[in-house]
Protein backbone atom coordinates (compact mmCIF):
# COMPACT_ATOMS: atom_id res chain seq x y z
CA UNK A 1 0.00 0.00 0.00
CA UNK A 2 2.62 2.43 1.23
CA UNK A 3 5.36 2.82 -1.52
CA UNK A 4 2.43 3.76 -4.23
CA UNK A 5 0.71 5.99 -2.48
CA UNK A 6 3.66 7.59 -1.11
CA UNK A 7 5.41 8.50 -4.25
CA UNK A 8 2.19 9.70 -5.86
CA UNK A 9 2.03 11.80 -2.30
CA UNK A 10 5.27 13.04 -2.81
CA UNK A 11 4.87 13.92 -6.60
CA UNK A 12 1.51 16.43 -5.58
CA UNK A 13 3.52 17.66 -3.01
CA UNK A 14 6.71 18.27 -5.27
CA UNK A 15 4.50 19.94 -7.58
CA UNK A 16 2.73 21.90 -5.33
CA UNK A 17 5.72 23.48 -4.04
CA UNK A 18 8.41 25.85 -5.38
CA UNK A 19 11.36 24.27 -6.90
CA UNK A 20 13.81 25.26 -3.91
CA UNK A 21 11.40 22.76 -1.61
CA UNK A 22 11.10 20.53 -4.63
CA UNK A 23 14.85 19.83 -3.68
CA UNK A 24 13.99 19.35 0.32
CA UNK A 25 11.36 16.99 -0.32
CA UNK A 26 13.45 14.51 -2.77
CA UNK A 27 16.51 14.85 0.37
CA UNK A 28 13.86 14.12 3.14
CA UNK A 29 12.40 11.23 0.78
CA UNK A 30 15.97 9.50 0.12
CA UNK A 31 16.58 9.96 3.80
CA UNK A 32 13.52 8.50 5.04
CA UNK A 33 14.17 5.38 2.18
CA UNK A 34 17.79 5.09 4.43
CA UNK A 35 15.03 3.69 7.41
CA UNK A 36 14.62 0.56 5.15
CA UNK A 37 17.15 -1.62 4.83
CA UNK A 38 15.20 -4.58 3.39
CA UNK A 39 12.97 -4.45 0.26
CA UNK A 40 9.50 -2.98 1.63
CA UNK A 41 6.60 -5.98 1.33
CA UNK A 42 3.80 -5.33 3.06
CA UNK A 43 3.79 -9.07 4.37
CA UNK A 44 2.02 -8.46 7.89
CA UNK A 45 3.06 -4.75 8.78
CA UNK A 46 2.56 -3.91 12.14
CA UNK A 47 -0.77 -2.80 13.26
CA UNK A 48 -1.52 0.15 15.21
CA UNK A 49 -0.99 -0.21 19.19
CA UNK A 50 -3.80 -1.92 20.60
CA UNK A 51 -3.63 -2.21 24.44
CA UNK A 52 -5.93 -5.13 25.86
CA UNK A 53 -7.81 -3.90 28.68
CA UNK A 54 -6.70 -0.82 30.71
CA UNK A 55 -2.67 -0.34 31.00
CA UNK A 56 -2.86 -1.53 34.41
CA UNK A 57 -4.46 -5.21 33.37
CA UNK A 58 -1.98 -8.09 33.34
CA UNK A 59 -1.54 -9.75 30.02
CA UNK A 60 -3.94 -12.15 29.86
CA UNK A 61 -1.86 -16.17 30.91
CA UNK A 62 -2.68 -18.87 28.34
CA UNK A 63 -4.38 -21.62 28.98
CA UNK A 64 -2.01 -24.85 30.45
CA UNK A 65 -1.38 -27.28 27.63
CA UNK A 66 1.97 -29.58 28.48
CA UNK A 67 1.58 -30.84 25.15
CA UNK A 68 2.13 -27.85 23.14
CA UNK A 69 4.73 -26.76 25.80
CA UNK A 70 7.21 -28.86 28.20
CA UNK A 71 6.49 -32.44 26.56
CA UNK A 72 6.24 -31.11 23.33
CA UNK A 73 9.94 -29.55 23.60
CA UNK A 74 11.47 -32.24 25.24
CA UNK A 75 10.13 -34.43 22.56
CA UNK A 76 11.58 -32.31 19.73
CA UNK A 77 14.93 -32.31 22.22
CA UNK A 78 14.87 -35.80 22.74
CA UNK A 79 14.63 -36.27 18.47
CA UNK A 80 16.91 -33.68 17.78
CA UNK A 81 19.43 -35.82 20.14
CA UNK A 82 18.99 -38.88 18.65
CA UNK A 83 19.76 -37.82 15.25
CA UNK A 84 23.07 -37.47 16.03
CA UNK A 85 24.30 -41.02 16.43
CA UNK A 86 21.97 -42.09 13.65
CA UNK A 87 23.51 -39.69 11.44
CA UNK A 88 27.01 -40.57 12.39
CA UNK A 89 26.56 -44.64 12.61
CA UNK A 90 26.63 -45.15 8.92
CA UNK A 91 29.95 -42.67 8.24
CA UNK A 92 31.20 -44.65 10.99
CA UNK A 93 29.96 -48.29 10.37
CA UNK A 94 29.41 -48.24 6.13
CA UNK A 95 25.71 -48.74 5.90
CA UNK A 96 23.00 -49.21 8.32
CA UNK A 97 20.72 -51.97 8.48
CA UNK A 98 17.43 -51.60 7.59
CA UNK A 99 15.56 -51.66 10.36
CA UNK A 100 17.87 -48.25 11.54
CA UNK A 101 17.58 -47.09 8.56
CA UNK A 102 13.91 -46.64 8.57
CA UNK A 103 14.11 -45.23 12.03
CA UNK A 104 16.69 -42.67 10.64
CA UNK A 105 14.37 -41.66 7.98
CA UNK A 106 11.04 -41.20 10.69
CA UNK A 107 13.03 -39.32 12.57
CA UNK A 108 13.64 -36.78 9.81
CA UNK A 109 10.79 -36.52 8.88
CA UNK A 110 9.74 -36.13 12.90
CA UNK A 111 12.46 -33.42 13.43
CA UNK A 112 11.59 -31.70 10.22
CA UNK A 113 7.60 -31.44 10.69
CA UNK A 114 8.44 -30.08 14.37
CA UNK A 115 10.68 -27.57 12.89
CA UNK A 116 8.62 -26.48 9.77
CA UNK A 117 5.41 -26.39 13.10
CA UNK A 118 7.83 -23.57 14.58
CA UNK A 119 8.36 -21.50 11.76
CA UNK A 120 4.17 -21.46 11.16
CA UNK A 121 3.88 -20.78 14.71
CA UNK A 122 6.29 -17.85 14.81
CA UNK A 123 5.58 -16.38 11.50
CA UNK A 124 1.80 -16.67 11.34
CA UNK A 125 0.20 -15.91 15.10
CA UNK A 126 -3.18 -17.48 15.71
CA UNK A 127 -4.60 -13.67 16.89
CA UNK A 128 -3.74 -12.36 13.86
CA UNK A 129 -3.79 -15.15 10.70
CA UNK A 130 -6.06 -17.59 12.30
CA UNK A 131 -7.36 -19.31 8.79
CA UNK A 132 -3.59 -18.84 6.94
CA UNK A 133 -2.15 -20.36 10.55
CA UNK A 134 -4.66 -23.58 9.94
CA UNK A 135 -4.27 -23.26 5.63
CA UNK A 136 -0.37 -23.82 6.66
CA UNK A 137 -0.29 -26.23 9.72
CA UNK A 138 -2.62 -28.53 7.74
CA UNK A 139 -0.50 -28.18 4.71
CA UNK A 140 2.07 -28.96 6.66
CA UNK A 141 0.55 -32.19 7.89
CA UNK A 142 -0.60 -33.17 3.84
CA UNK A 143 3.10 -32.47 3.15
CA UNK A 144 4.42 -34.78 5.99
CA UNK A 145 2.30 -37.55 5.30
CA UNK A 146 3.01 -37.95 1.69
CA UNK A 147 6.84 -37.79 2.62
CA UNK A 148 6.32 -40.26 5.04
CA UNK A 149 4.29 -42.43 2.59
CA UNK A 150 7.00 -41.75 -0.70
CA UNK A 151 9.87 -42.66 2.93
CA UNK A 152 8.24 -46.23 3.80
CA UNK A 153 7.53 -47.04 -0.25
CA UNK A 154 11.42 -46.04 -0.61
CA UNK A 155 12.25 -48.11 2.78
CA UNK A 156 10.06 -51.44 1.81
CA UNK A 157 11.03 -51.59 -1.77
CA UNK A 158 13.73 -49.73 -2.97
CA UNK A 159 17.28 -49.48 -1.46
CA UNK A 160 16.94 -47.04 1.68
CA UNK A 161 18.07 -43.60 2.53
CA UNK A 162 21.86 -44.09 3.62
CA UNK A 163 22.55 -46.69 0.99
CA UNK A 164 21.02 -43.88 -1.41
CA UNK A 165 22.88 -41.19 -0.49
CA UNK A 166 26.17 -43.21 -0.91
CA UNK A 167 25.54 -43.99 -4.42
CA UNK A 168 24.71 -40.77 -5.28
CA UNK A 169 27.73 -39.60 -3.73
CA UNK A 170 30.39 -42.30 -5.47
CA UNK A 171 28.23 -41.64 -8.71
CA UNK B 1 35.37 53.67 42.20
CA UNK B 2 34.76 56.44 43.46
CA UNK B 3 38.26 57.87 44.22
CA UNK B 4 39.58 56.93 40.64
CA UNK B 5 36.56 58.45 39.29
CA UNK B 6 37.63 61.55 41.12
CA UNK B 7 41.32 61.13 40.38
CA UNK B 8 40.73 60.88 36.44
CA UNK B 9 39.01 64.42 36.54
CA UNK B 10 41.25 66.39 38.51
CA UNK B 11 43.73 64.76 35.91
CA UNK B 12 41.62 65.65 32.90
CA UNK B 13 41.08 68.92 34.18
CA UNK B 14 37.58 68.79 33.12
CA UNK B 15 35.21 69.52 35.95
CA UNK B 16 32.52 70.80 33.41
CA UNK B 17 32.45 67.47 32.02
CA UNK B 18 29.73 65.03 32.68
CA UNK B 19 30.81 62.67 35.53
CA UNK B 20 29.28 59.35 34.32
CA UNK B 21 30.74 59.63 30.74
CA UNK B 22 34.46 60.02 31.44
CA UNK B 23 34.65 56.35 33.81
CA UNK B 24 32.48 54.65 31.49
CA UNK B 25 35.26 53.18 28.97
CA UNK B 26 37.77 52.25 32.16
CA UNK B 27 34.86 50.35 34.16
CA UNK B 28 34.18 48.13 31.49
CA UNK B 29 37.83 46.96 31.50
CA UNK B 30 38.28 47.08 35.12
CA UNK B 31 35.29 45.11 35.92
CA UNK B 32 34.57 41.70 37.43
CA UNK B 33 35.47 39.01 35.23
CA UNK B 34 32.70 38.23 33.08
CA UNK B 35 31.26 34.98 31.89
CA UNK B 36 31.23 35.64 27.95
CA UNK B 37 35.11 36.43 28.56
CA UNK B 38 36.23 32.97 30.01
CA UNK B 39 34.34 31.07 27.43
CA UNK B 40 35.98 32.97 24.71
CA UNK B 41 38.93 32.15 26.41
CA UNK B 42 38.01 28.48 26.34
CA UNK B 43 37.08 28.62 22.80
CA UNK B 44 40.00 30.05 21.97
CA UNK B 45 42.43 27.59 23.78
CA UNK B 46 39.94 24.59 22.42
CA UNK B 47 39.35 25.90 18.72
CA UNK B 48 42.31 23.89 17.28
CA UNK B 49 41.71 20.36 19.32
CA UNK B 50 37.95 20.60 19.54
CA UNK B 51 37.01 16.62 19.32
CA UNK B 52 33.93 16.73 17.39
CA UNK B 53 31.70 14.40 17.55
CA UNK B 54 28.57 14.19 14.95
CA UNK B 55 25.13 12.59 16.56
CA UNK B 56 22.87 11.28 14.49
CA UNK B 57 19.97 11.24 16.22
CA UNK B 58 16.02 9.52 15.07
CA UNK B 59 13.56 11.95 15.96
CA UNK B 60 9.62 11.60 15.36
CA UNK B 61 7.17 14.27 16.55
CA UNK B 62 3.97 12.64 17.67
CA UNK B 63 1.85 16.06 17.12
CA UNK B 64 2.84 15.76 13.27
CA UNK B 65 2.52 11.85 13.05
CA UNK B 66 2.23 11.77 9.08
CA UNK B 67 5.66 13.42 9.10
CA UNK B 68 8.39 10.34 8.59
CA UNK B 69 10.94 9.45 11.46
CA UNK B 70 14.04 11.24 10.50
CA UNK B 71 17.54 11.36 11.72
CA UNK B 72 18.77 14.69 12.92
CA UNK B 73 22.57 15.36 12.92
CA UNK B 74 24.11 17.06 16.34
CA UNK B 75 27.99 17.87 16.41
CA UNK B 76 29.08 18.54 19.94
CA UNK B 77 32.95 18.78 21.36
CA UNK B 78 33.88 16.28 23.33
CA UNK B 79 36.04 18.57 25.35
CA UNK B 80 33.00 19.68 27.11
CA UNK B 81 30.87 16.88 27.18
CA UNK B 82 30.86 14.32 29.62
CA UNK B 83 32.05 10.42 28.91
CA UNK B 84 28.56 9.20 28.39
CA UNK B 85 26.23 9.03 25.79
CA UNK B 86 23.46 10.14 28.19
CA UNK B 87 26.05 13.29 28.78
CA UNK B 88 25.83 13.82 24.85
CA UNK B 89 22.09 13.95 24.83
CA UNK B 90 21.37 16.27 28.26
CA UNK B 91 24.35 18.59 26.01
CA UNK B 92 22.33 18.07 23.23
CA UNK B 93 19.14 18.92 25.28
CA UNK B 94 20.32 21.84 27.28
CA UNK B 95 21.67 23.65 24.55
CA UNK B 96 21.35 23.29 21.03
CA UNK B 97 17.61 21.35 21.19
CA UNK B 98 15.25 21.00 23.75
CA UNK B 99 12.88 19.27 22.12
CA UNK B 100 15.21 16.28 21.55
CA UNK B 101 13.19 13.78 24.21
CA UNK B 102 14.25 10.93 26.08
CA UNK B 103 13.99 9.42 29.15
CA UNK B 104 16.84 9.26 31.65
CA UNK B 105 17.00 9.30 35.79
CA UNK B 106 19.98 7.87 37.58
CA UNK B 107 23.04 8.60 35.00
CA UNK B 108 24.30 5.19 36.73
CA UNK B 109 22.81 2.12 34.98
CA UNK B 110 20.36 1.65 37.99
CA UNK B 111 16.88 2.79 36.86
CA UNK B 112 16.61 1.17 33.33
CA UNK B 113 15.42 4.48 31.97
CA UNK B 114 17.57 5.81 29.46
CA UNK B 115 17.46 2.26 27.29
CA UNK B 116 17.99 2.81 24.08
CA UNK B 117 19.58 1.97 20.25
CA UNK B 118 23.27 3.05 20.46
CA UNK B 119 25.18 2.16 17.41
CA UNK B 120 23.03 -0.90 16.79
CA UNK B 121 23.34 -2.25 20.04
CA UNK B 122 20.66 -1.61 22.78
CA UNK B 123 22.21 -0.56 26.13
CA UNK B 124 21.80 2.24 29.06
CA UNK B 125 22.77 5.40 27.29
CA UNK B 126 24.34 6.38 30.91
CA UNK B 127 26.75 3.06 30.84
CA UNK B 128 27.54 3.41 27.29
CA UNK B 129 31.01 5.35 26.92
CA UNK B 130 31.41 8.11 23.52
CA UNK B 131 34.30 6.02 21.55
CA UNK B 132 37.00 9.03 21.79
CA UNK B 133 39.31 7.04 19.22
CA UNK B 134 37.68 7.45 15.84
CA UNK B 135 35.24 10.88 15.06
CA UNK B 136 32.51 8.02 13.59
CA UNK B 137 29.22 9.48 13.69
CA UNK B 138 27.32 7.74 16.31
CA UNK B 139 23.92 7.21 15.47
CA UNK B 140 20.75 6.60 18.72
CA UNK B 141 17.37 5.06 17.42
CA UNK B 142 14.55 3.99 20.20
CA UNK B 143 14.58 0.59 21.14
CA UNK B 144 13.81 -1.56 17.93
CA UNK B 145 10.61 -2.70 17.44
CA UNK B 146 8.74 -0.69 20.06
CA UNK B 147 6.05 1.72 19.42
CA UNK B 148 7.23 4.99 19.63
CA UNK B 149 5.70 7.86 21.79
CA UNK B 150 8.01 10.66 21.06
CA UNK B 151 12.01 10.75 19.97
CA UNK B 152 13.74 8.27 22.25
CA UNK B 153 11.26 7.19 24.01
CA UNK B 154 9.59 3.73 23.51
CA UNK B 155 6.32 3.08 24.84
CA UNK B 156 6.63 -0.43 27.40
CA UNK B 157 2.62 -0.82 28.32
CA UNK B 158 2.94 -4.38 26.84
CA UNK B 159 6.28 -5.01 28.62
CA UNK B 160 4.99 -4.01 31.69
CA UNK B 161 1.95 -5.82 31.75
CA UNK B 162 3.98 -9.24 31.10
CA UNK B 163 5.82 -8.43 33.88
CA UNK B 164 2.25 -7.99 35.72
CA UNK B 165 1.18 -11.46 34.78
CA UNK B 166 3.71 -13.42 35.82
CA UNK B 167 3.02 -12.51 39.40
CA UNK B 168 6.51 -10.61 40.41
CA UNK B 169 6.06 -11.07 44.48
CA UNK B 170 6.23 -13.68 47.19
CA UNK B 171 3.25 -15.72 46.98
CA UNK B 172 3.47 -18.10 50.11
CA UNK B 173 0.20 -19.53 52.66
CA UNK B 174 2.13 -20.88 55.14
CA UNK B 175 3.78 -18.77 57.72
CA UNK B 176 6.92 -18.66 58.70
CA UNK B 177 7.84 -21.35 61.86
CA UNK B 178 9.11 -18.70 64.12
CA UNK B 179 6.98 -16.21 63.22
CA UNK B 180 9.68 -13.91 62.08
CA UNK B 181 11.00 -13.37 58.09
CA UNK B 182 11.27 -16.06 55.94
CA UNK B 183 14.65 -17.73 56.16
CA UNK B 184 16.49 -19.34 53.09
CA UNK B 185 19.82 -20.71 53.69
CA UNK B 186 23.34 -19.25 51.77
CA UNK B 187 23.09 -21.64 49.15
CA UNK B 188 19.39 -20.59 48.41
CA UNK B 189 20.12 -17.17 48.66
CA UNK B 190 22.83 -17.52 46.20
CA UNK B 191 20.38 -19.01 43.11
CA UNK B 192 19.12 -15.49 43.37
CA UNK B 193 22.66 -14.17 42.10
CA UNK B 194 22.27 -12.91 38.38
CA UNK B 195 18.38 -12.78 38.64
CA UNK B 196 17.41 -10.34 40.79
CA UNK B 197 20.03 -7.18 39.47
CA UNK B 198 18.04 -6.91 36.52
CA UNK B 199 16.48 -3.48 36.15
CA UNK B 200 13.55 -4.28 33.50
CA UNK B 201 15.27 -1.30 31.20
CA UNK B 202 14.24 -3.77 27.86
CA UNK B 203 17.17 -3.91 26.56
CA UNK B 204 17.25 -7.71 26.33
CA UNK B 205 13.29 -7.85 25.13
CA UNK B 206 13.52 -5.52 22.03
CA UNK B 207 16.86 -7.26 20.92
CA UNK B 208 14.73 -10.48 20.66
CA UNK B 209 14.00 -11.49 17.22
CA UNK B 210 11.20 -13.81 18.64
CA UNK B 211 9.72 -11.40 20.51
CA UNK B 212 9.85 -8.94 18.26
CA UNK B 213 7.30 -11.27 15.72
CA UNK B 214 5.49 -12.27 18.83
CA UNK B 215 5.49 -9.75 21.45
CA UNK B 216 2.07 -10.37 22.01
CA UNK B 217 2.40 -14.15 23.41
CA UNK B 218 6.11 -14.45 24.08
CA UNK B 219 7.18 -13.28 27.16
CA UNK B 220 10.47 -12.40 25.89
CA UNK B 221 13.80 -12.41 28.04
CA UNK B 222 13.61 -9.96 30.77
CA UNK B 223 10.20 -11.43 31.71
CA UNK B 224 11.52 -14.89 31.91
CA UNK B 225 14.29 -13.83 33.28
CA UNK B 226 11.67 -12.58 36.37
CA UNK B 227 9.92 -15.61 35.82
CA UNK B 228 12.82 -18.08 37.11
CA UNK B 229 13.67 -15.53 39.73
CA UNK B 230 10.46 -16.55 41.50
CA UNK B 231 10.48 -20.20 40.24
CA UNK B 232 14.28 -20.84 41.98
CA UNK B 233 13.00 -19.18 44.88
CA UNK B 234 13.24 -21.66 47.94
CA UNK B 235 10.53 -18.86 49.73
CA UNK B 236 7.94 -19.21 47.04
CA UNK B 237 5.50 -21.89 47.39
CA UNK B 238 3.65 -21.65 44.31
CA UNK B 239 6.74 -23.14 41.92
CA UNK B 240 3.95 -25.40 40.25
CA UNK B 241 1.29 -22.67 39.53
CA UNK B 242 4.19 -20.49 37.83
CA UNK B 243 5.44 -23.44 35.53
CA UNK B 244 1.67 -23.64 34.67
CA UNK B 245 1.23 -20.79 33.44
CA UNK B 246 4.38 -21.07 31.36
CA UNK B 247 3.50 -24.77 29.80
CA UNK B 248 2.27 -23.39 26.24
CA UNK B 249 3.63 -23.22 22.98
CA UNK B 250 3.67 -19.35 23.20
CA UNK B 251 4.90 -18.29 26.22
CA UNK B 252 8.40 -19.51 26.81
CA UNK B 253 8.84 -21.78 23.96
CA UNK B 254 9.20 -19.27 21.37
CA UNK B 255 12.65 -19.24 22.69
CA UNK B 256 14.88 -20.11 20.08
CA UNK B 257 17.84 -19.44 21.96
CA UNK B 258 19.04 -16.73 19.83
CA UNK B 259 21.30 -14.97 23.09
CA UNK B 260 20.76 -11.71 21.34
CA UNK B 261 19.01 -11.12 24.91
CA UNK B 262 22.77 -12.54 26.34
CA UNK B 263 24.72 -10.48 24.46
CA UNK B 264 23.09 -7.00 25.21
CA UNK B 265 22.55 -7.09 28.77
CA UNK B 266 23.91 -3.48 30.11
CA UNK B 267 24.14 -5.24 33.39
CA UNK B 268 25.89 -8.28 32.37
CA UNK B 269 22.61 -10.98 33.69
CA UNK B 270 22.11 -14.15 31.23
CA UNK B 271 18.96 -14.12 30.47
CA UNK B 272 19.47 -16.60 28.01
CA UNK B 273 20.75 -19.21 30.71
CA UNK B 274 17.89 -18.13 32.85
CA UNK B 275 15.38 -19.42 30.37
CA UNK B 276 17.18 -22.59 29.70
CA UNK B 277 17.19 -23.69 33.03
CA UNK B 278 13.39 -22.78 32.89
CA UNK B 279 12.93 -25.47 30.01
CA UNK B 280 15.10 -28.08 31.86
CA UNK B 281 13.13 -27.80 34.92
CA UNK B 282 9.98 -28.07 33.28
CA UNK B 283 10.82 -31.18 31.02
CA UNK B 284 11.89 -32.85 34.11
CA UNK B 285 9.06 -32.09 36.44
CA UNK B 286 6.74 -32.54 34.01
Amino acid sequence: MASIARSSLLRQVASARPAFQQQNVIANAARATAFHTTARRDLLPPLPQHVEGTVNDAAPVPETSPSHGSYHWTFDRLVAGSLIPLTVVPFAAGSLNPTLDAFLCATILIHSHTGFQNIIIDYLPKYRTPRARKIFMWGLNAATAVVGLALYEFETTDVGITETIKRVWTA
Amino acid sequence: MAALRSSTARLLGAASRPVLRAPAAPAAVRGMAQVTDGQQQNLAASADQAKLKTFQIYRWNPDTPTEKPRMQSYTLDLNKTGPMVLDALIRIKNEIDPTLTFRRSCREGICGSCAMNINGTNTLACLCRIPAEDNAEMKVYPLPHTYVVKDLVPDLTQFYKQYKSIKPYLQRDTPAEDGKEYRQSKADRKKLDGLYECILCACCSTSCPSYWWNSEEYLGPAILLQSYRWLVDSRDEKTAQRKDALNNSMSLYRCHTILNCTRTCPKGLNPGLAIAEIKRDMAFSG
